[in-house]
Parts: C-alpha cells; structure tokens; sequence
C-alpha cells in the first residue's frame, strides 16, 4: 500500500502490526458483518497507523484487493488517516486524542445495556501528549469501565522525533496505575505474550478498566526503518521498497493461530 | 423559558429511556428535578469537556440519545474539534444545549460569554441550530430536537425576558416564524432574546414586519425570501457577532436571491471590556433600544427607501 500509493506513515503501522495480528485473530468478537450491532470495538486513537488496520479489513474480506491498490488516489474510500467511513473502522481519529473518548462512550455504553462487548482501544505513546487522553482516562476509571483494554503502542517516538526528547510520557504503566488502571507492560512484538496479557487482563477481576504498556519498535522488521524517524515521512522507492519486502518476507513467521 | 427546557428534557428521558444527560459539571438547580427522577439517566462526567463529547459519541453509536448540558462558551468553543470529527463527521444523534448564550454571564467575563459560537457551528456539515426566543419556541424546538436523530446544538441565551408567542407553536425546519406583520419598508429578523427587543424597535416605524428566526441552520430559503420581499430594508437583530450568525446567513441567502440593503445588529466584532449588568453590557455593545433605535436610523439614511 505505502509503495503503490507513494504514502507515508508506514513505519507508525509495523509497529502496531503484531498488537493488531493477536487482538483480530484471538480477541476480537466480531460478527460477518463490520457493523453487527454486538460486536467489540477496534479502535484505533492513533490513526496515524491506519494501514496495519487496511491489511486486517482486507484479510477480514471487508476490503478488496482493488481498493487496497487504489489506496491515496484520487476518488478512492481508504484515507491516509482513520476514518469512520471505512466498514470496520469506528473513528475519525486522524487528529489524536479523540479515539479514546469515543471509546470510553461505547464501553459505558455496552455496560449500561449489558452486553458483554469490549472496546479495544488502541493508542500512540506520543498520542498521550493529548491532555484530552487524561481526561478520558479518569472517566475510564471512575465509572469503572471493567470492559475497556487499551493497548499503548510505545514505539518512542513521535513526529518531529523521540518522545523522551519531545514531551516525555515515559513511566507510563506507573501513569495508569496511578490513574486506577490494571497495568503492564509487554514486549509489543511477541504475539505469545501480548496474547498472555490480554487474555488474563480481560478475564481479570479487577474492578476498573485495563491498560497494557506495549513496548514496541516504529518501523519494525525493517532494519533500515527501525530507529530512524525519516520513515515517518518518507516514501519507498523501486529499490528500499523491493528491500524491505525481502527482509519481511525472510524472517516472516506464521504467528498465533486464530 | 429555563423551565420549558426542564420539562421537555423531563419529558423526553421519561418517554425513552435512552435519553441520557451529560454534563460537564454544569447546571446546578437546573436539574434538580431531572436528577431526583432519572438519576440513572444523569451523567456528570466531571470539568473535561473533550471527553466529554467523545463519550457522547460513542453513547450515540451505541444507540443512545446523549443531550450534552454545558455554558455556551465551553461548548461548542472548546470542543469544536470533538464535535466536528467525534459527532458530525458521523451524522450522531447528539443534541448539545448551549447554556447562557450571548453575554448573559455579564458579570464574569469574555471566558463565560459566546458571541461566537453560531460562526463557529454554522459551517460544520450536518450541524442544526436552533435559537429559541421563548417559552413557546423552546418547548416546540425540544420536541422537535428529539424527533430529529441528527447532530443539534439548542441556544439557550438570556432567558426572563418573556412570551414574544401568544400560544403554542409546532416547528418545521429551517422556518420563520411571525411575530408582528407589516407592509412598511422595514422587516426585522431576530432571533433569541433579541426577538423580544425587535417587537419594542418596531413601534417606531409603523408597518414593520417582525419575524423570529429559531432556526439558524438550516434556514428555509424561500420563507426568508418571502418575509423580507415585500419590504425595502430588512434589519437582523441577534446577541451574536455580527459576522457568521444569523446576520450572516441572511446576507448569504438575501444577496443571492433577493437582493436588497442589510443592517445587521448584534456584537460589533468585539470583547466585552467592562464587567456589569446584562443591560448594562447589552447597550456597551449598542444592543439596547436607543442604540438599536440609532443604528436602524444612520442605515436608513444611507439607503432611503
């Protein structure tokens, strides 16, 4: 998609593909359809790592082939950002901080007409500059939101670089325990693990919402991605892309069975 | 016309139970009786405005009926972006209610006075406004409100200024309502708590047509076009700035379909700069009768009929 479409914001997406890989195959109630009243909730606050999301509709069968070619041409429905609009897709969420908040609506929600559905929701460690996040944080926990996750994907940078040089949000487990969450924090890509922590957090008695501390890698498997925040911008050419599908594709694993 | 919201709030949650009410830590009194008979349709989610049109959302994307309670100068002003991408980008049902609208906080300062926020709400898609004047308007524009599943934000400026209706009204969309007719060269077209003031202007040019606009999105083209064709001047009053409200957007329509001279009262693109009175602050921005009266008289000499 980011080849075809001359796109940026891919290495934003690796790093949240083994989060989103584990919550669709193992977690994620679903119906057959992506607006099936009772479903859980996918939602992805830091919308900037969308294309992850793209590839899951697409395995899903919600997305055609033709329209994941047609990704950032003119015309066509997949923005660069998260949209609504999107079947499978339950926020605009582009700009950061709004994702959260809609989610935490939809899980008080769900509570109040007992349903047993769950809202996944998924944000960015530089996302949690927002001061918007903080406050939906404390909403989470005060009306005891027990069937809310969010998964931090911590991947230490953000725009114009590291976020422990930009506005630190480091000591980020402690932050949402301190704000009444159950925390921890796992390596974001060992699926066995992140599989481990969501399972025993949702079956958890804790009586408030969860948070799992994904410690992730931006532009992971790539090695010319990773640790270099230019990838936040650039766009692959004929060559970097041809080298970044052989490097993939090598360590390729089959990962968690669904 | 507080008490006509109360009861119409009373009655929607009563009649479904999926009409939940938010507020960000505003409206002490207000719903003393909304919250001793549905406490559990009384949501107080705290000073933090961003969340809280966040949840609304998603509160209305799970098939609730959220009405958002805050002062008009938090929200929609602070939240403009929540309300923009969290709730109109997809047409939810959330109905905001704008509380002291205009300079009622008088006493307190531009931070609790909105003179902007119909610019502001006016050019965001699938947006409707209502501006009731009214015990009357207010009553018919929640009924309304709730039969519309839409994005709405309900005006509510200062509220004791009494009845400019006789009798009960039922509203359609985007229509003016009249107060007074006339077949003189003036017609005003006011809104709020502007309309009462209209009424008293009036008098003093005999045949004035007076018309109340409840609604300043949409508003029904051709019923403007018929209010104001008979007449030479139309005059729009509004406790709003004078760019962006319903000054603006009868200049939009009127230009375009019915061209003719436009005085537009309201906040001369100002901040309250003095703390006082409401009618003390009202006339500092040139909104009580004399400097109305003036203001109507300077435009009429530069357009004789």
């Amino acid at each position: 998609m980011a080849y075809h479409g001359s796109t940026v914001h891919i290495a934003c997406s690796f790093s949240l593909v083994e989060i989103l890989a584990v919550l669709y195959r193992r977690h994620l109630k679903l119906g057959s359809e992506p607006n099936y009243p009772d479903r859980d909730y996918l939602i992805l606050s830091k919308g900037h790592g969308v294309m992850a999301q793209y590839a899951c509709l697409r395995e899903m069968g919600w997305l055609s082939e033709d329209q994941i070619r047609a990704y950032y041409s003119d015309g066509t429905e997949l923005k660069g950002l998260a949209d609504a609009s999107v079947p499978g897709l339950e926020v605009n969420s582009g700009s950061l901080g709004h994702g959260l908040a809609v989610g935490a609506g939809l899980a008080y929600g769900a509570l109040r007409r007992g349903t047993s559905q769950k809202v996944y929701a998924i944000l960015g460690d530089g996302e949690c500059n927002e001061g918007s996040i903080w406050e939906s944080l404390l909403f989470a926990a005060h009306f005891r939101l027990t069937n809310l996750l969010v998964i931090v994907d911590v991947n230490g940078y953000q725009a114009m670089g590291l976020t422990s040089e930009i506005m630190n949000t480091d000591s980020l487990e402690e932050k949402f325990a301190a704000f009444g969450f159950e925390a921890r924090t796992v390596d974001g890509h060992n699926e066995v693990l992140l599989d481990q922590a969501i399972t025993e957090l949702v079956q958890s008695s804790f009586p408030g919402p969860r948070a799992i501390i994904a410690r992730t890698v931006k532009g992971k498997g790539v090695s010319f991605m990773e640790g270099s925040n230019i990838w936040h911008y650039s766009r692959l050419t004929e060559k970097n892309y041809q080298a970044a599908l052989a490097e993939l594709s090598a360590n390729a694993a089959p990962g968690l069975r669904p | 016309m507080r008490t006509a919201f109360s009861n119409a709030l009373v009655a929607a949650a009563k009649a479904d139970e999926r009409v939940l009410l938010i507020t960000g830590d505003h409206g002490y009194a207000l719903f003393d009786e909304f919250r001793h008979l549905f406490p559990k349709q009384y949501i107080n989610v705290g000073i933090a405005e961003q969340n809280m049109v966040g949840v609304a959302a998603g509160l209305a994307k799970s098939g609730f009926r959220p009405v958002v309670y805050a002062l008009s100068a938090f929200s929609p002003i602070r939240v403009l972006e929540q309300i923009k991408l969290d709730v109109c980008c997809d047409e939810l049902p959330v109905l905001f209610i704008g509380d002291g609208a205009g300079v009622v906080y008088s006493t307190l300062g531009v931070s609790h006075q909105s003179t902007e926020d119909v610019a502001a709400l006016r050019a965001l898609p699938h947006m409707r406004i209502l501006s009731p004047a009214d015990s009357h308007e207010m009553k018919a524009a929640m009924e309304l409100a709730f039969q519309t599943p839409a994005p709405i934000y309900m005006r509510m400026g200062k509220s004791d200024l009494g009845p400019v209706h006789h009798a009960p009204l039922k509203l359609e969309w985007g229509q003016l309502l009249p107060i007074d007719p006339g077949d003189g060269p003036l017609v005003f077209v006011a809104t709020g708590s502007l309309v009462n003031l209209a009424v008293k202007l009036a008098k003093d040019w005999p045949g004035t047509a007076v018309w109340s606009a409840p609604f300043l999105k949409p508003i029904d083209m051709d019923s403007l076009v018929n209010a104001c064709s008979r007449h030479r001047i139309v005059v729009t009053l509004e406790e709003h700035n004078i760019f962006g409200g319903l000054g603006g957007a009868v200049a939009e329509i009127i230009s375009q379909e019915h061209p003719m001279p436009i005085c537009r009262l309201g906040v001369p693109d100002r901040f309250s700069r003095f703390c006082g009175s409401y009618s003390y602050l009202m006339r500092e921005h040139g909104l009580d009768l004399d400097s109305a009266r003036s203001q109507i008289h300077a435009f009429i000499k530069k357009h004789p009929f």
